[in-house]
C-alpha cells in the first residue's frame, strides 16, 4: 500500500472513529455462506454473534487457564476472533480431530472449522490423543499452510507432450480411474510383478496394503532403505522385532544414537517423554559426530567419529560384564545361550572363548561373553571414536546405573550412514539385554508391542509372486525393498507397467537422482507413472498423471504408533466433509468436500480396483464390495465401523458409555486408547505342546517357548529366544564372528577410507531439521521462513585450512560429482566431518510451476552427454504475488543445495541399506564459474559404484541354505506365499 | 490477576512449535513475529552447547511502550496483559525504539503496532496463550503471578530465574528458568552472516567484536565461539524524516523563539517579522508533514489530537506543535496586519516558551525511548538547545544592521555551545550501558561516523563557524542546517543498529 493511497483508504475510518462510529472493518469481510476456498483464496470466517462461554466459569472455576476447550463442547465452540482484537468479534467453530500428516509419528490435531464457510481457521492439537497429548511440533499448526497454499494441485493432472516437459492438461477423476485401471488389468492379466506402489510415508498402517494383497501383485515398494533398514536388521536379527520402544519417561538412562529432541520417529511424543524422564533424572547419553539440539541437551554427548559406534557400545557392554553389572537373570531366562554355545565354534575361532564354548552351562557362556568383548576397552574405543575415554567412561557408568531402566534407540544416524550399520543396533540393544531392560518399565520394547493394527471386514491371501526388482537374490536378508537402487536394477533390465508414487519424492530423496531422471523418462521401463501427491515435487514432473491427494485434514486414515509404553489408534479424517455431514450435508466422495477435487486415496483405491476388475473375474472386485450393499463398492463409512466395532478392544463399550456407535465415537474424538501401559509380553503364558527342542507349537505354528518348565510367548525368532549368535546370518552365508555375533565392521566412511592429510573429509548429509520433514513440509511458509537453506556445517579448524568463512562458498567432490554450498563455520561439529542436512535444496523446473515458489530454486537440468548430467539454479525463493498475501512478503533467496544427486548409491551387503555417508573426497573454496547451488555428476560412475558395492553381497543364488530367496521368518510389509519364495530352479525351497 | 510467563531454558529443545503455533493462532506475516526461539552455540568442540530462548514481549510490570504511546494503543490490562488495539494505532513505532526487547514490530497489512499480547482473546475465555498449549517440552508457562499455588508462582519461587535487561527497569514478567548469560544479552553476540538454516537479512553492524556477557573476556574459551544460529531478524523503524523534522522543527521553533524573545527585549525590523516569520511558519507546516509522513497510518494523524495519552511525548509533542502552529500563525497574521501592534508583546511572551519547547521536546521525546540508550543521554536537551537556538536565529543572520549582526553572534555562540555539548556529551562522558556504548561506537567510528564526523562535526559546525567568520551568513546556514541534518541522522540511525534481542 502507498502512502497516499493509506492515506486515502484510512480517512473514512478515523472520521468515523472521531464521530464515534463504529469502525468499518475493511481487513476481512464477514462472510456469511459457505465457502471453499482453499489453493484459490485464503480462508474467511463468519461473524455469528452471539459470546463465548468462559472456562473459567465452567471448567476450572479457579481462575485457572485450560489448555483446551472440553471435548463436549467441541461440536459448537465460540472464540473470539484473534485478528480484531481487541473488538471483540466472535468466531463460531465445529472442532473436528484429524491426525497430522508431516511426520509418521500421528499426532493428534483439531481442526477449527467455520460453522458457516465450513473453512479451517486453525489447527490445533488433540488433547485426549495419548501419543501427543495435545501437543505438537512447529509442523502440527503448519498444517493451515498445506491446506491453503497457493499452489497446490487442485484437479487431476494429465502430462501433455513429453515425459518430463511440464505441460500438463486439466482432468477428471473419471478419465484418471478408466485410464490408470485399464493399464492395472492389461498387466495383470499379463504378470504379477507389473505394478509398483511406491510409498515413502505410509502415513497409515494396513489400508493401501491390503489393496496391493488384493491386486493379487509382488507390488509393494517402500523408503525403508534409505532410512530405518539397517536398525531394523539389527533389531530383527536379535528379536524378531525391527523397531526399537524405548519407555523414556520411566527410565534411568536414556541411550541415543539419534536426534529425538527435534526430528525422527516420533519426535513430539518422544520427545515429550524423553524430557520427562530427564526431569525425573534420567540421564540422557547421545552419539552424534554433529551437535544436535538432542545432543546439546545431553548430559553426555559422544561426538563419534562414524563407523566407531558399535566399538563405543561395545566398550560399554564390556565395561558391564567385567563389573558384574548385568542382569544374569534376564540373560539366562531369555537369552539363546545355548545356541550360542552350540553354534559359537563354527564363527569364533578365539581360543579364549572358544575353551568356555566347550562347556554347556549358562556360566561358561558368561565367561565365553566376557572373553568375547575383552579387548572393547575405554581406551580403544576412545581412540576409534576420537573422544575423550573419561566421556565414555561417564556414558557407561550412566548405563551400568540404570539397572533395568535404559531406554536406548538407534534408527537412522549412524545405522544407516555407515556400511555395517545394522551391528549398531545390534550392539546397541546388546546393552538392553546385558541390562535386563527389555520390555521393563523404563526399559525398550519392540514396537509390535506399542503398537495395534486392526483387522479390516476382509483380508486378501498373500499374492504367489517375487518380483525382483523389489529384493533381487543379492539381499536375501535386506529389511526390506532395495527401493533406492530401482533404476540401477532397471539399468540391467526389467520394467514396470504401472508405477504408483505416494509421498514419495526418490528424484529428490533418493541418492543418485540423476539415474531416476534418466530411468523415469524412459517409457520401456515405466509404462505409466502416476503420481498421487498433496503437492508438487520434482518426482512428480515426471508423472504421465499427477492426482491431488489430501493433507491432513482431507482423507481417512487409521493409524497407530509405538510413541511409548501402550497401545493407540489414531483416526486422521476429512474435516471438511466431517463437519458438513455434522451439519446433515451427505457427501458421497471426500473430493467434494475438499479443496477443488483433491482426493484421499482410500476411497481413490476402492474405485480404482473396482474398476481393474468390472466383471469380478480378476478376483480383486469381491475384495472391495460392500458386505451389506452386493454389488456396490464400500464406503469409508462401512469400512471403518466394521474396524470400530469389531477390531479393536474395548472402543465399543466406551462409545456406548457415551450413548454413541463406535464410528460416531472415533469422529467426534479422533483416537482410542487400547492399553495403558504393556510390559514383558514376552513373559506370557503360551498355549501349545512343548516339543523336545523346548519350542511351543500350536496348530502347526511355533508360538513360544519353554522356560524354566513354563510355556512363554518369547520373541518372534527361531528359537523364541534373544539371538546374540545370529544362526540365520550363519546360515545364509556370513558365517563369520563379525557378522554373527554383534561386532564392529569396517564403515566405508573409516579413518582408513578418508585421507584427511589430503583434504578428504566426511560428508554428513543425513541430519534432520526439527522443523521440516524431507520434501512433504515444503509447502508450509511458517516452517521455510524459519529454514530454508542447508549450508555446510565445518569446523573452525576445517575451515581456516580451506580458508573459508560463515558465507562463502566451498565446492564438495563426491565419488560420483560435486555441489557448491555456502558455510557455516560452527564449533558444533567434529574435525574433518562436512555436515549438510539433507532436507532442503528443492528445485523445480518452470518458473511458476512445479514447486512452490518460496521453498524450490528455479533450475535448469543440464544433460552433457555421455551420462553426464548436472543442475543450475537460475533464481531462488522470491516474492511473488499470488491470493496469499504472504507470498508477497518472502524475503529469503537461498533455498539450499541438492547434494543428493552427489551421492553414489551404498546398499549394505547384508540390511540393503544405503548407507548414507559419503567420502568428501575433495573440498575446496569454490572459483568464481562455481555457482552457488550447482551440481555435476556422471552417471556413468554411479553405476560403476553400484557395481563395486552390488560386488560386496553374497547373493541367495550362492548361499541360500534352502534353495529359498529369504529366510522366511523375517519380515517382508506384504509377505508373499511360501512358494514365492522359492529361487528359480531351485526345488530344496 | 497478575500474569506471566515462565520459560524453562532446561525443557526448551528449539523446536520452534511456538513460533509456528502463535503465527496460526494469530494470522502473523511472514517477515514479523510476535515470539521466536534465539538459538546461541557457545563454547568449543567438543565442550560446545547450543541454547535455545524463546523470545519476546515481557509483559513489563512497567512498560515503556505503553508509556510512549500518543494514543493509548499499546496498554496494560488489569491482568497484566501489555496488549494493543491495532484500530487505535497511528503507526508512529515510537513503542518499537521504546521497548528494550525488540518485542514489537509494524504489522505489514494493517502498518499497525503489534507483538504478542498474551493472546489476549483466549485468556478472556479461559484458555491458555497458543504457544503454552503446543508446546511438547511443556516449557512455556503462563498464569497467575500473585496466585501462590500457580506453576509460574511456583516456578519463580522455587527455581533459578532471570530476567532480560533488568538494568531497563521495565519489571519483565517473563522469566527464564536457568536463563542463559549469552542468550539473555543481545549486545554478547550479533548476527553473521548466516544462520545454522536461515539467510540473515542483514548482520549485526559491528566495529569492535562484542563483549562476551556471561562468559570470561578473553582467552581460548572466550575467542572460540559465541555464535547466534536463531533469531529473529527487525527492520529499522525510523529512518530520514525524522532527522529532517528535527531540523525543520529547529528552524520554525528556534526561529520564532528569537523573533520572540527580540520582540520581548528589543526591535524587531518589519522585514524579519515578515520575511522571517513566513519562513518559520513555512518550516513548521514541513515539520507537520514530515512528522504525518512518517506515521504508518498518516490517515490517523488527528488520532494525536482526539486520543492523547499524556504520559506520552509524542502525544504531548502533537498538542505543543498544534499549540506552537497556532500561536505563531496567529502572530505572524496580526502582524502582518496591524505590524508591531500592542497585542506583539502579549504575542511574544506566549510564541517564546512555546517556541523554544516546540525546538527542544525531541530530546524528551528520545529519551522516553527505553530502547535506544544513547537517546537517553542527559546531554540532549542542552544539544537540542542550543541546536534550536542557532538554526532559529542563522536566517536573521541573513539580515543587515545590528539585528542581523546579533543573530549572527547567537548563531555562533550556539553552535559553538552545540559542538561542545557533542563533544563533551557524546566523547567526554563514558555512557552508562553497554547498548549506549555499541550506539556511540557505531555512530564515531562505525557506518555513521562519515555522517558523524563530516557532516555532524565539520559541516555542521566547524565550516559554518568558519563561514561566518568570513562574513558569509548564507552559506554557514546552509552548511549548518545540512551538517545538522546528518548529525542527527546519525544519531538517530546508529542505535538503531544495536540489537535488543
Amino acid at each position: 500500500m502507498g502512502f497516499s493511497h493509506r492515506l486515502a483508504v484510512g480517512v473514512a475510518d478515523s472520521l468515523a472513529r472521531i464521530l464515534g462510529l463504529p469502525p468499518s472493518r475493511s481487513l476481512r469481510t464477514p462472510a456469511t455462506a459457505e465457502t471453499n476456498a482453499a489453493g484459490t483464496a485464503m480462508p474467511t470466517f463468519s461473524e455469528p454473534g452471539g459470546e463465548p462461554v468462559r472456562l473459567t466459569h465452567v471448567q476450572h472455576p479457579d481462575g485457572r487457564l485450560s489448555s483446551y476447550p472440553p471435548p463436549e463442547r467441541w461440536e459448537d465452540w465460540t472464540e473470539w476472533d484473534s485478528k480484531a482484537w481487541p473488538t471483540r468479534v466472535a468466531r463460531r467453530y465445529t472442532l473436528v480431530p484429524t491426525i497430522c500428516f508431516n511426520c509418521e509419528a500421528a499426532c493428534g490435531l483439531l481442526a477449527y472449522v467455520d460453522k458457516t464457510t465450513l473453512e479451517v481457521r486453525k489447527f490445533e492439537g488433540n488433547p485426549v490423543h495419548p501419543g501427543s497429548r495435545g501437543r505438537n511440533c512447529a509442523k502440527g499448526p503448519a498444517t493451515h499452510n498445506q491446506t491453503y497454499d497457493p499452489e497446490r494441485i487442485l484437479y487431476p493432472l494429465k502430462r501433455v507432450g513429453r515425459r518430463g516437459e511440464g505441460r500438463w492438461r486439466r482432468a477428471t477423476w473419471e478419465e484418471a480411474l478408466d485410464e490408470i485401471s485399464a493399464k492395472m488389468r492389461d498387466s495383470r492379466q499379463r504378470r504379477r510383478d507389473g505394478i509398483m506402489y511406491h510409498v515413502g510415508r505410509p502415513g497409515e498402517d494396513h489400508y493401501t496394503n491390503r489393496c496391493i494383497t488384493a491386486w493379487g501383485v509382488d507390488g509393494h515398494n517402500s523408503h525403508t532403505n534409505v532410512c530405518s533398514a539397517a536398525a531394523r536388521t539389527g533389531y530383527a536379527l536379535w528379536s524378531g522385532f525391527d523397531r526399537p520402544s524405548p519407555d523414556y519417561a520411566n527410565a534411568r538412562c536414556i541411550l541415543l544414537i539419534s536426534s529425538h529432541l527435534e526430528t525422527g520417529h516420533y519426535f513430539n511424543p518422544h520427545a515429550q517423554r524423553i524430557l520427562e524422564g530427564k526431569k525425573a533424572g534420567a540421564k540422557l547419553i547421545v552419539m552424534d559426530p554433529r551437535l544436535s539440539n538432542t545432543a546439546s541437551k545431553a548430559d553426555t554427548w559422544l561426538p563419534t567419529w562414524p563407523g566407531s559406534e558399535t566399538t563405543v557400545l561395545l566398550a560399554i557392554a564390556r565395561h558391564l560384564l567385567v563389573t558384574g553389572q548385568i542382569h544374569r537373570e534376564f540373560l539366562r531366562r531369555w537369552v539363546d545361550w545355548r545356541g550360542f554355545l552350540q553354534h559359537a565354534p563354527r564363527v569364533i575361532s578365539d581360543p579364549e572363548v572358544l575353551q568356555h564354548v566347550r562347556g554347556s552351562t549358562f556360566e561358561d557362556f558368561e565367561r565365553a561373553l566376557v572373553a568375547l568383548y575383552r579387548d572393547f576397552t575405554f581406551e580403544r574405543a576412545a581412540a576409534e571414536s576420537q573422544v575423550d575415554e573419561a566421556r565414555i567412561r561417564e556414558a557407561a557408568e550412566a548405563v551400568a546405573r540404570a539397572g533395568d531402566r535404559l531406554a536406548a534407540h538407534v534408527w537412522r544416524a549412524a545405522s544407516i550412514g555407515n556400511r555395517g550399520g545394522w551391528q549398531v543396533a545390534r550392539a546397541m540393544f546388546l546393552l538392553n539385554v546385558l541390562t535386563g531392560s527389555v520390555g521393563t518399565r523404563g526399559g525398550t520394547s519392540g514396537a509390535d508391542w506399542n503398537k495395534h493394527v486392526p483387522r479390516p471386514f476382509s483380508s486378501p491371501p498373500p499374492n504367489e509372486a517375487w518380483s525382483d526388482l523389489q529384493l533381487p537374490p543379492e539381499w536375501p536378508l535386506a529389511h526390506f525393498e532395495m527401493s533406492f537402487l530401482l533404476p540401477h536394477l532397471l539399468a540391467d533390465g526389467g520394467s514396470v507397467d504401472v508405477y504408483f508414487t505416494r509421498v514419495y519424492n526418490p528424484v529428490w530423496t533418493n541418492p543418485d537422482g540423476f539415474m531416476w531422471v534418466e530411468a523415469l523418462q524412459d517409457e520401456a521401463k515405466f509404462g505409466c507413472t502416476v503420481a498421487l501427491t498433496p503437492t508438487w515435487n520434482e518426482t512428480a514432473w515426471f508423472a504421465d498423471w499427477v492426482l491431488p491427494m489430501g493433507h491432513a485434514g482431507e482423507r481417512h486414515d487409521l493409524m497407530s504408533q509405538e510413541t511409548h509404553s501402550g497401545q493407540w489408534v489414531g483416526f486422521r479424517q476429512p474435516v471438511r466433509r466431517v463437519a458438513m455431514e455434522r451439519a446433515g450435508r451427505k457427501v458421497r466422495y471426500t473430493w467434494e468436500a475438499n479443496p477443488g477435487e483433491v482426493w484421499e486415496e482410500a476411497e481413490f483405491w476402492v474405485e480404482l480396483s473396482w474398476r481393474m476388475d468390472p466383471d469380478g473375474s480378476l478376483g480383486i472386485r469381491r475384495w472391495f464390495e460392500s458386505p451389506a450393499r452386493p454389488g456396490e463398492p464400500i464406503s469409508q463409512d462401512e469400512y471403518w465401523s466394521y474396524i470400530f466395532e469389531n477390531s479393536i478392544p474395548g472402543l465399543p463399550e466406551a462409545a456406548r458409555a457415551e450413548g454413541l456407535t463406535p464410528l460416531q465415537y472415533m469422529r467426534r474424538y479422533g483416537c482410542f486408547e487400547v492399553k495403558r501401559e504393556v510390559l514383558t509380553p514376552y513373559e506370557q503364558a503360551a498355549a501349545g505342546e512343548v516339543g523336545v527342542d523346548g519350542l511351543v507349537r500350536a496348530g502347526g505354528q511355533v508360538v513360544g517357548v519353554e522356560v524354566d518348565g513354563a510355556p512363554k510367548v518369547g520373541f518372534a525368532t527361531p528359537s523364541r529366544r534373544l539371538e546374540l549368535l545370529s544362526t540365520t546370518l550363519v546360515d545364509w552365508g556370513w558365517a563369520e564372528r563379525d557378522y554373527a555375533v554383534p561386532w564392529p565392521l569396517e564403515s566405508h566412511v573409516s579413518p582408513r577410507h578418508i585421507d584427511r592429510a589430503r583434504g578428504e573429509m566426511l560428508l554428513l548429509p543425513n541430519f534432520r531439521l526439527p522443523t521440516l520433514i524431507h520434501t512433504r513440509s515444503a509447502n508450509a511458509k511458517w516452517l521455510y521462513e524459519i529454514s530454508h537453506h542447508n549450508p555446510a556445517w565445518l569446523h573452525p579448524s576445517d575451515a581456516a585450512r580451506l580458508g573459508v568463512e560463515t558465507g562463502d562458498l566451498v565446492r564438495v567432490d563426491t565419488e560420483i560429482g560435486w555441489f557448491v554450498d555456502r558455510v557455516w563455520v560452527t564449533e558444533g561439529i567434529k574435525p574433518g566431518v562436512l555436515a549438510v542436512s539433507h532436507h532442503l535444496g528443492r528445485w523445480r523446473l518452470a518458473d511458476g510451476e512445479g514447486g512452490n515458489r518460496f521453498s524450490t530454486a528455479h533450475a535448469e537440468l543440464l544433460d552433457e552427454g555421455d551420462g553426464r548430467r548436472g543442475l543450475r539454479l537460475r533464481g531462488g525463493a522470491a516474492a511473488y504475488p499470488s491470493v496469499d498475501p504472504d507470498t508477497s512478503r518472502v524475503w529469503w533467496e537461498n533455498v539450499g543445495v541438492h547434494q543428493n544427486l552427489t551421492h553414489a548409491v551404498h546398499p549394505d551387503p547384508v540390511s540393503g541399506a544405503h548407507c548414507w555417508l559419503q567420502r568428501a573426497v575433495g573440498v575446496r573454496r569454490a572459483t568464481a564459474e562455481e555457482r552457488y547451488g550447482e551440481v555435476h555428476v556422471d552417471t556413468r560412475r554411479s553405476m560403476e559404484v553400484y557395481r563395486a558395492w552390488r560386488a560386496l553381497t553374497r547373493s541367495a543364488v550362492d548361499h541360500s541354505p534352502d534353495g529359498t530367496r529369504r529366510p522366511y521368518w523375517l519380515r517382508r510389509p506384504l509377505k508373499p506365499t511360501k512358494a514365492a519364495y522359492r529361487l528359480p530352479g531351485r526345488e530344496d525351497g | 490477576m497478575n500474569l506471566g510467563f515462565v520459560i524453562d531454558t532446561t525443557a526448551c529443545i528449539g523446536c520452534h512449535a511456538c513460533s509456528t503455533a502463535c503465527k496460526s493462532e494469530n494470522e502473523v506475516p511472514l517477515g514479523v513475529n510476535r515470539t521466536w526461539v534465539k538459538s546461541v552455540e557457545v563454547g568449543r568442540f567438543p565442550d560446545v552447547r547450543r541454547s535455545f530462548q524463546v523470545t519476546r514481549c515481557n509483559h513489563c510490570a512497567n512498560p515503556p511502550c505503553v508509556a510512549i504511546c500518543p494514543t493509548g494503543a499499546m496498554h496494560q490490562r488489569p491482568d497484566g496483559i501489555v496488549d494493543f488495539a491495532s484500530d487505535a494505532c497511528i503507526g508512529c513505532k515510537g513503542c518499537t525504539q521504546a521497548c528494550p526487547y525488540d518485542a514489537i514490530h509494524m504489522e505489514p497489512e494493517s502498518h499497525t503496532a503489534a507483538k504478542c499480547n498474551f493472546c489476549a482473546h483466549r485468556v478472556d475465555v479461559g484458555l491458555e496463550p497458543a504457544c503454552v498449549v503446543v508446546c511438547p517440552a511443556h516449557a512455556i508457562l503462563a498464569g497467575d503471578l500473585d496466585d501462590p499455588a500457580s506453576e509460574v508462582a511456583q516456578a519463580v519461587a522455587r527455581r533459578d530465574v532471570s530476567v532480560r535487561r533488568p538494568e531497563q527497569g521495565t519489571a519483565p514478567k517473563l522469566f527464564y528458568v536457568d536463563g542463559h548469560a549469552p542468550s539473555l544479552h543481545p549486545t554478547a553476540a550479533g548476527h553473521g552472516r548466516s544462520f545454522s538454516a536461515a539467510e540473515v537479512r542483514a548482520p549485526t553492524a559491528v566495529v569492535e567484536a562484542p563483549q562476551a556477557q556471561g562468559l570470561p573476556a578473553g582467552g581460548p574459551i572466550a575467542a572460540a565461539m559465541i555464535r547466534v544460529s536463531y533469531g529473529a531478524q527487525h527492520d529499522v523503524q525510523w529512518h530520514w524524516p525524522i532527522p529532517a523534522y528535527l531540523i525543520t522543527k529547529h528552524l520554525a521553533g528556534g526561529g520564532f523563539f528569537f523573533l520572540a524573545v527580540a520582540a520581548l527585549v528589543g526591535r524587531v525590523p518589519a522585514a524579519a517579522m515578515t520575511w522571517g516569520g513566513l519562513f518559520g511558519l513555512v518550516m513548521t507546516f514541513v515539520t507537520l508533514g514530515l512528522l504525518v509522513y512518517d506515521l504508518d497510518r498518516p490517515d490517523r494523524f488527528l488520532y494525536l489530537l482526539t486520543r492523547p495519552q499524556w504520559r506520552s511525548w509524542i502525544a504531548r509533542a502533537a498538542w505543543l506543535l498544534t499549540a506552537f502552529t497556532a500561536l505563531a500563525v496567529a502572530w505572524w497574521t496580526v502582524e502582518l496586519v496591524a505590524p508591531a501592534s500592542a497585542l506583539r508583546p502579549l504575542f511574544a511572551a506566549l510564541v517564546a516558551p512555546v517556541a523554544l519547547l516546540t525546538s527542544i521536546y525531541s530530546a524528551f521525546l528520545l529519551a522516553q525511548a527505553e530502547g535506544r540508550d544513547l537517546w537517553q543521554s542527559a546531554h540532549l536537551p542542552v544539544l537540542m538547545t542550543a541546536q534550536g537556538v542557532a538554526l532559529g536565529a542563522a536566517p536573521f543572520a541573513l539580515l543587515p544592521g545590528p539585528f542581523g549582526e546579533v543573530a549572527q553572534t547567537t548563531f555562533g555562540v550556539g553552535l559553538l555551545v552545540s559542538l561542545l555539548v557533542t563533544l563533551v556529551g557524546d566523547l567526554g562522558v563514558p555512557h552508562a550501558t553497554d547498548s549506549a556504548r555499541r550506539a556511540l561506537v557505531l555512530m564515531t567510528r562505525g557506518p555513521w561516523a562519515r555522517e558523524y564526523w563530516l557532516g555532524g562535526i565539520f559541516t555542521g559546525h566547524l565550516l559554518p563557524l568558519g563561514l561566518l567568520a568570513a562574513g558569509l551568513p548564507g552559506p554557514a546556514l546552509a552548511a549548518a542546517a545540512v551538517g545538522l541534518f546528518f548529525q542527527a541522522h546519525a544519531l538517530v540511525m546508529a542505535p538503531q543498529a544495536v540489537p535488543n534481542s
